[in-house]
């Protein structure tokens, strides 16, 4: 097979890429999931007042705003070595209960549910949440926006904005809830539950209801047996704003548990010249490659590997869900990577059901909700579960406060090895003796979108979303086959 | 007629800021009864909650075509926008489909919407400002929104 350069993406291109190389009978050899690079973060963080960063952070992603809050938030507490008053840690939570609440409902509605409810190979005219309504009506569609709304009121109210919040402070938070705002968000919150038990209904039906789809789920070509990474609280449930990091074998056996803190013992991050987004992956275990199994350092994160690392979620609904999931599809862990979209909807029961017991706790309306720093600041690490996964802020300050270094493990990058993997085996799938059709390449598409990654989304050019570009090339590295959604 | 003048970026990625900055200097120079300025980070279905309830939407953004030239100043309409019916970006839906979207779901959606967008030479490093050539062109844009919209004389 003929040598094919990647070149990395060029600063003018702006989009993201996954180029798909053929073999000369047509199979597919290698897929790369390409990210263009976002240039100088660290050089920008430099100089500035590492309590600003709770604020700058969230324009890294205009999706994922509220996650890089609370892992900053966490970051400089941290760093000036101070720990906020409990109302401060739980109003921080259930701030960002709605945040997962929020991203979660998007994402199932927006982008997943129209590949099962519309089909996987419907025209793409239809293949969104527009066409969406033709199936389940304008009444569900309706609903989405209000659940949807209601956690961006939540987060607004808390989070002094509702897209990117202002209010973390180092020690805590700069403003408390009301008595009036704590009972507008007990209100909102059993309809967020009902909701999301709505939610896991329609997969139910439209999605588990179809044997091609659940054949789809239970495939091999949607499978990988890597190890798994998430976050889990001192009983090992599911974690999204503190605990610690907990790691799995591809068998399930605890790999690793260990603080935030320690994440550089326990990932490395590995450098490809074809792409700007490194690979992390298990120091201890070692890169060998794009592979999966036991003997390859790549981990998964986001819903399917919080949910395979953890013992159990922490609230009841959400844990009948979750043993309903893992009885359905043979015991943990389960591999099938659209498996991911079922786990994503039994978070958002859980981040409902929890919301619903933090917004009753008298304690988030009191107005002890900042502990002034004292100490010196140095080095700051904060974790969090984003959406998409393990968030890792890393700062390091001289003794004014200024920031002089910058470390963040996004939480796609924890992902990146295996969506280049599971781009390359949905494609090895279906693109066989060189022949592509939309409708496959979107089978490929459906893998991609299952870890719901985060690409260099900090840009607003219009239409407001980063692009993508596929591209398959023959043995002779001849582009037999573009799409460009731009 | 209450009309709403967003200008939509990321105010720490260079040019991606170019939208709000045209905004921020409308804002100064207009203070007006029926018209509001709004400075947003959200795109697609994060728009919908900011624009429902008003009859006229001026819409402020930075844009990159292929072989476009930074500076040049786009007029458009929402039909202009590329048939992105289909999900391209990872988490979200395309200004127009969030349009539609609104629309049947029953939200008051502005019946005359107007869309501005800058090319951009940078959008991809993280500065504060713009560059040069696109810095003009916002002072540019701001002369012909007044011009257009807000020339009573």
């Amino acid at each position: 097979m003929k040598r094919v350069t990647i070149d990395p993406i060029t600063r003018l291109e702006g989009h993201g890429k996954i180029e798909i190389l053929l073999d000369r009978k047509g199979r597919v050899a290698n897929a790369y999931f390409q990210v263009p690079e976002l240039r100088g973060f660290e050089k920008f963080c430099e100089g500035r007042v590492a309590e600003e960063m709770p604020r700058i952070v969230p324009r890294i992603c205009g999706v994922c705003p509220g996650a890089h809050h609370m892992a900053s938030s966490k970051c400089v507490d941290d760093l000036y070595h101070v720990t906020p008053p409990p109302a401060a840690r739980k109003l921080r939570e259930l701030f960002y209960c709605a945040h997962i609440i929020h991203s979660h409902i998007a994402h199932f509605y927006l982008l997943a549910a129209p590949d099962f409810v519309v089909g996987p190979t419907a025209d793409p005219g239809v293949r969104n949440v527009l066409g969406m309504i033709g199936k389940v009506g304008v009444g569900v569609v309706k609903d989405v926006m209000k659940h949807r709304g209601f956690a961006q009121d939540i987060q607004a109210a808390i989070g002094g904005k509702a897209t990117h919040p202002v209010t973390a402070l180092p020690g805590g938070l700069s403003k408390r809830l009301t008595e009036e705002e704590r009972q507008a968000i007990e209100q909102k919150a059993e309809s967020l539950i009902t909701f999301a038990k709505f939610s896991l209904g329609l997969f139910h039906d439209v999605v588990l209801g179809e044997s091609k789809y659940v054949d789809l789920i239970k495939s091999d070509a949607y499978a990988l047996k890597t190890y798994y990474m998430g976050m889990v609280d001192e009983n090992n449930k599911a974690a999204f704003y503190d605990g610690q990091v907990r790691v799995v074998t591809p068998n399930g056996e605890e790999f690793a548990r260990f603080d935030g803190r320690d994440y550089l013992a326990h990932i490395a991050e590995r450098v490809e010249p074809w792409t700007y987004l490194k690979f992390p992956y298990l120091k201890s275990i070692g890169w060998r490659g794009f592979d999966d199994g036991a003997e390859s350092g790549v981990y998964r994160v986001a819903p399917l590997g919080r949910l395979n690392v953890a013992d159990g979620m922490a609230t009841p609904e959400a844990q009948t869900e979750y043993e309903r999931m893992f009885d359905a599809l043979g015991g943990k862990p389960v591999h099938a990577t659209l498996a991911n979209h079922w786990a994503r909807l039994i978070e958002l029961l859980y981040a409902s059901e929890r919301l619903a017991d933090l917004s009753g706790d008298p304690d988030v309306t009191s107005d002890d909700v900042r502990t002034i720093p004292t100490q010196t600041p140095t080095e700051g690490i904060g974790v969090v579960e984003a959406p998409r996964g393990t968030l890792f802020h890393h700062y390091e300050t001289d003794a004014r406060g200024l920031i002089t270094r910058v470390n963040l493990i996004v939480a796609t990058g924890n992902n990146h090895a295996a969506i280049c993997m599971s781009v390359r085996e949905a494609a090895r799938s279906v693109i066989k003796r060189g022949k592509v059709t939309e409708g496959l390449l979107n089978m490929v598409e459906m893998a991609f979108r299952a870890y719901d990654p985060c690409i260099a989304c900090a840009t607003h050019s219009l239409p407001g979303n980063m692009p993508l570009v596929a591209t398959i090339r023959d043995a002779d590295g001849i582009q037999v086959y573009r799409i460009a959604r731009l | 007629m209450k009309t709403l003048v967003i200008g939509l970026g990321n105010p720490i990625m260079t040019d991606d800021g170019a939208g709000l900055e045209v905004v921020r200097r409308l804002r100064k120079k207009l203070p007006a009864p029926d018209v509001e300025f709004i400075e947003a980070s959200v795109g697609g279905i994060g728009l919908l909650d900011q624009i429902a309830g008003y009859d006229r939407l001026i819409l402020i953004d930075t844009i990159r075509n292929a072989g476009g030239i930074p500076g040049q100043i786009y007029r458009l309409s929402p039909n202009d926008l590329g048939p992105t019916n289909h999900l391209c970006s990872p988490h979200d839906i395309g200004f127009k489909q969030a349009i539609k979207l609104g629309e049947k779901v029953g939200l008051e959606i502005p019946r005359e919407i107007v869309i501005y967008a800058i090319e951009a030479q940078d959008a991809l490093t993280f500065a504060e400002g713009c560059t040069r050539v696109v810095a003009e062109a916002v002072e540019e844009l701001v002369r012909r929104i007044i011009a257009e919209w807000f020339d009573h004389s």
